[in-house]
């Protein structure tokens, strides 16, 4: 068992290095004078700089920025027809050894430590992502059980799944929003944000407590909603297959009621082919739900990322997906050790 | 139905424990940001709009704009610069305020603005951008009477001086350089990189980027008359007024030193529906740059009453560039035809609402001293383009496609690819139309819509047809040479545009001082731009914003940001 959990973290330490080593060269693809135009700044017209001092500006920069360098250790020379050494004097061994000591890098944009962006990020992603999951799989699993105990309500029920499932999430967002959050029509809660500091002067924490908690009900709602459908769909269709079960059948002639069979015999081997999409829930957990934080202003991993690859922020991005897929490789790890402990029948190769 | 019971009874307990909606506060004015400031460091001061905007709260220039009058006013100095000129230098003289002070109540003087100077001219700072734009001040004089009284020395001679040589927040040098060490030397030498391994140096640089002031402006006095009382990336960013701002002292306090708002909040809302739904709420009270239906519907609702609409003509415009290095659009007269393919009217009620100006070239109608109203607007006219390509040696094939024939005996294919920035439902709603016209005559048109900074590069490196950009501008400064001179192809001239005359002109405008001699070369300059066609201007945006009517005060402007939040105030208080 520990030469499989150690050979398994080999492999995940592996995936994630090739994963954002893979990134990180093709970030550097684009020639630092084009990544860094988004950076450029100043007014062209009121511009009393040369066009020298413009470029020399420029090469300042790409060299404060250490973009000067080779991207490599190997590239391909001007020539096209050959390949030039350049040692360890290459941005891609600079980048490595610092993330080796922690260090992910500095934001292109404003000059702040990555980690520190990122951890500010998690700090706003995943009070919000972690309660609409507790909240999704709370509900699914009400929601398929009281499927399976109430028939006659099950057709009307995954209808309304269906409907819900089809609506985009950027619609679903501004409908609760119009519905919610509308002087117009309701509302009831606050239209974006976790609240102003104007809000919450002499507030006692229990308030401040409160006072973020409201704040994050339509947003949480909206990730619950769009995660709902999938999950209660999956998790029924198993169910059902459970019910018609041969142990199922032998449950009932011994007498007990459907709610106990549900409960007791059918639930527990219909959640088996669920872990899998329990255990998806983890990256987006650290990913964030960019469509989520835009539309209520929240300043989580998803609106990070999101800025960062449109204004090529690159030492941010990478930091990003290095975060994200070590999660996802976790949790594909989680995965396999749950399908062992749920099924002895699973024996774990490496 | 239990579960709904208890998810009623939780939602009510949240509520209640939460704090209930803030009253009125007419002492606050939140104003809505789609983003963070980049940077609040002095430095980077030229980085992006809202960095500028919160930077101008925190610290005082020598000089600023009158956001109403749009014209040059004094702020830390007493008044605008005098000039005076030798064969190969300007010097550039200013007074400060006697009433300028730090917020520790050290008064600014001659040698705040040379160590600012000299901070923008450190090695081994972020400094670029700074360094480039103000390398055209090579000393500062102090004046050994008068410790406020200084003059810039200023390499060769242009009108731009007077503006951008106080266009830059100055910083406190008895905080980071009591004794002089770095602003007393000479910035010829603190220009040369050799200098970043001086122990002067390197000690100023190290404590300077310790303050962190891109986060933390509060570690170092300002004289701007706003503090930041708070920041919370990605949510808001509060400015408290300062009780003791040395502007309220000037008397009669100048419009440009008024302060008026106690708090100013900027709201970091990226959505625009859940901007408008805040702004309709009143946890908004300003709206910047709101989106032009959204302007109307509200402006027509029922509610319009709690509301204060604006709109001012901006100096910003949409242009479609040619690129002149292109065989086919190297001769203007088929640029010149290209251009009568252009809808202006239709695209301007299509895609702004109406809410554009319409001109001959890059000097807006409002303009009218400059403005060259006896040039035709640009119209929209495909039988027109058809004899001017014919004109220009085109000729339809039976197929439908145009060729000609160079000199050279090489055949020329008249077909198009337009380029235009993602993301722009009116970039490519313009460029769509083009596509339209330009088939009913038979040339094909490919749209190639871009990724911002992946079009910026491609326009400079000249791989572009044509091109939609849209152009910043000022009302006092002509200086077209950055997009329009042949100096500066390898820079922001995208259209590779610039012939001697051309080039001549644009060189002599920008060093044109007098009022009639700024006003004849501009009309000759747009009357060649219109021939030669290397662009064509498609319209002037108007700014939009939207205020909650219980404030009053809010001056509108067509200069970036297209408000003075500083002058807004409560209507009572106003009238009181």
């Amino acid at each position: 068992m520990l030469r499989y959990l150690l050979l398994r973290l080999l492999r995940l330490v592996l995936a994630v290095w090739l994963i954002v080593s893979g990134i990180f060269l093709l970030s550097r693809l684009l020639s630092p004078s084009a990544a860094l135009l988004p950076f450029a700044t100043g007014d062209l017209v009121l511009s009393t700089s040369s066009v020298q001092e413009q470029h020399v500006a420029e090469k300042r920069l790409i060299h404060r920025l250490g973009l000067d360098l080779p991207v490599f250790y190997t590239t391909p020379a001007p020539n096209g027809k050959s390949w030039q050494w350049h040692g360890a004097r290459n941005q891609y061994q600079r980048w490595l050894s610092q993330l080796l000591r922690g260090n992910l890098g500095y934001s292109y944009r404003d000059g702040q430590a990555v980690t520190s962006l990122l951890t500010n990020a998690l700090a706003y992603t995943l009070p919000l992502t972690v309660s609409a999951a507790l909240l999704v799989v709370g509900l699914s699993v009400w929601l398929s059980v009281y499927m399976a105990t109430h028939a006659r309500f099950r057709r009307y029920v995954l209808s309304g799944l269906y409907v819900l499932d089809a609506i985009p999430l950027f619609v679903l967002g501004l409908l609760l929003l119009l519905l919610l959050a509308n002087p117009e029509t309701l509302a009831l809660f606050p239209a974006y944000g976790l609240g102003g500091e104007r809000e919450l002067i002499e507030a006692t924490w229990l308030m401040r407590v409160g006072s973020h908690v409201y704040h994050l009900v339509l947003p949480v709602l909206c990730l619950v909603l769009v995660s709902l459908p999938t999950l209660v769909v999956q998790l029924d269709a198993t169910l059902q297959q459970e019910q018609r079960t041969d142990y199922a059948t032998t449950a009932r002639a011994k007498g007990l009621p459907e709610p106990a069979v549900v409960r007791w015999h059918t639930f527990r081997n219909a959640l088996l082919p669920t872990i899998t999409q329990l255990t998806n829930l983890l990256p987006s957990l650290v990913a964030g739900a960019v469509v989520v934080e835009v539309i209520f202003a929240l300043p989580g991993m998803g609106r990070l990322l999101a800025d960062a690859a449109a204004r090529h922020d690159y030492p941010v991005v990478v930091g990003g997906v290095l975060l994200t897929a070590l999660v996802r490789l976790l949790a594909q790890a989680l995965a396999d050790w749950l399908y062992f402990l749920a099924d002895p029948r699973i024996r774990l190769r490496a | 139905m239990k579960f709904l019971y208890y998810c009623a009874f939780l939602l009510l307990v949240i509520k209640l424990c939460a704090c209930s909606a803030p009253a009125v506060d007419t002492s606050t004015v939140s104003v809505r940001w789609t983003h963070d400031p980049e940077s609040l460091d002095p430095l980077l001061y030229l980085s992006s709009g809202n960095s500028t905007q919160a930077i101008n709260l925190l610290y005082s220039s020598l000089i600023g704009v009158d956001y109403v009058k749009q014209v040059k006013v004094p702020l830390l100095a007493e008044a605008l610069p005098t000039m005076r000129y030798t064969d190969s230098l300007t010097f550039i003289t200013y007074r400060l305020r006697d009433e300028a002070v730090w917020d520790d109540g050290q008064p600014v003087l001659a040698k705040d603005v040379a160590f600012t100077l000299a901070v923008m001219n450190c090695p081994e700072l972020p400094n670029e951008t700074a360094r480039a734009q103000f390398s055209f001040i090579e000393q500062v004089q102090f004046d050994s009477t008068d410790s406020r009284r200084f003059t810039f020395v200023c390499q060769g001679r242009s009108p731009e001086y007077e503006f951008s040589s106080g266009d830059f927040p100055i910083l406190p040098a008895h905080i980071f350089d009591p004794k002089g060490s770095l602003y007393k030397i000479p910035l010829v030498k603190l220009r040369n990189a050799a200098l970043a391994q001086s122990a002067a140096v390197q000690t100023f640089v190290q404590r300077y980027q310790q303050a962190q002031l891109a986060h933390h402006p509060m570690r170092l006095p300002g004289c701007g008359p706003y503090r930041l009382q708070k920041w919370e990336p990605g949510r808001y960013i509060v400015f408290q007024h300062k009780a003791n701002w040395w502007g309220n002292r000037v008397t009669p306090t100048p419009v440009q030193l008024q302060a008026y708002p106690r708090t100013i909040s900027f709201e970091i809302i990226p959505d625009e529906n859940t901007a408008l739904l805040a702004f309709r709420r009143g946890q908004v009270d300003v709206y910047p740059r709101m989106p032009a239906r959204e302007f109307d519907r509200l402006r027509q609702s029922a509610n319009a009453k709690k509301f204060a609409f604006f709109t001012s003509n901006s100096y910003e415009t949409l242009t479609a560039g040619f690129n002149v290095r292109r065989p086919t659009l190297h001769d203007r007269l088929t640029r010149q035809a290209l251009t009568k393919l252009f809808d202006i009217p239709a695209l301007i009620a299509g895609t702004q609402l109406g809410y554009a100006d319409r001109s001959v070239g890059l000097i807006s109608t409002r303009q009218k001293e400059f403005y060259n109203d006896s040039l035709p607007l640009p119209s929209y006219d495909p039988a027109a383009a058809i004899a001017l390509l014919r004109q220009a040696g085109w000729r339809r094939q039976p197929a439908g496609a145009w060729q000609r024939t160079t000199a050279t005996g090489k055949t020329q294919r008249l077909a198009l690819r337009f380029s235009y920035r993602t993301g722009e439902p009116a970039y490519e709603a313009t460029a769509l139309q083009f596509r339209e016209a330009a088939a009913t005559i038979g040339i094909p048109v490919a749209l190639l819509p871009t990724e911002r900074s992946l079009l910026d590069a491609q326009m400079k490196a000249g791989e572009v047809d044509m091109f939609l950009r849209s152009i910043g501008g000022n009302p006092t400064e002509f200086n077209f040479a950055p997009i329009l001179h042949s100096g500066y192809i390898a820079s922001g001239n995208f259209n590779a545009f610039g012939t001697p005359s051309s080039d001549a002109l644009i060189e002599e405008l920008a060093a044109a001082e007098s009022f009639p001699r700024k006003r004849q070369l501009l009309r000759r300059f747009q009357k060649m731009m219109q021939e030669e066609s290397p662009f064509v201007v498609l319209y002037f945006f108007r700014y939009r914003l939207a205020a909650d009517a219980r404030f009053t005060g809010l001056q509108v402007s067509g200069l970036k940001p297209g408000y003075n939040v500083m002058t807004i105030r409560p209507k009572q208080a106003n009238a009181g």
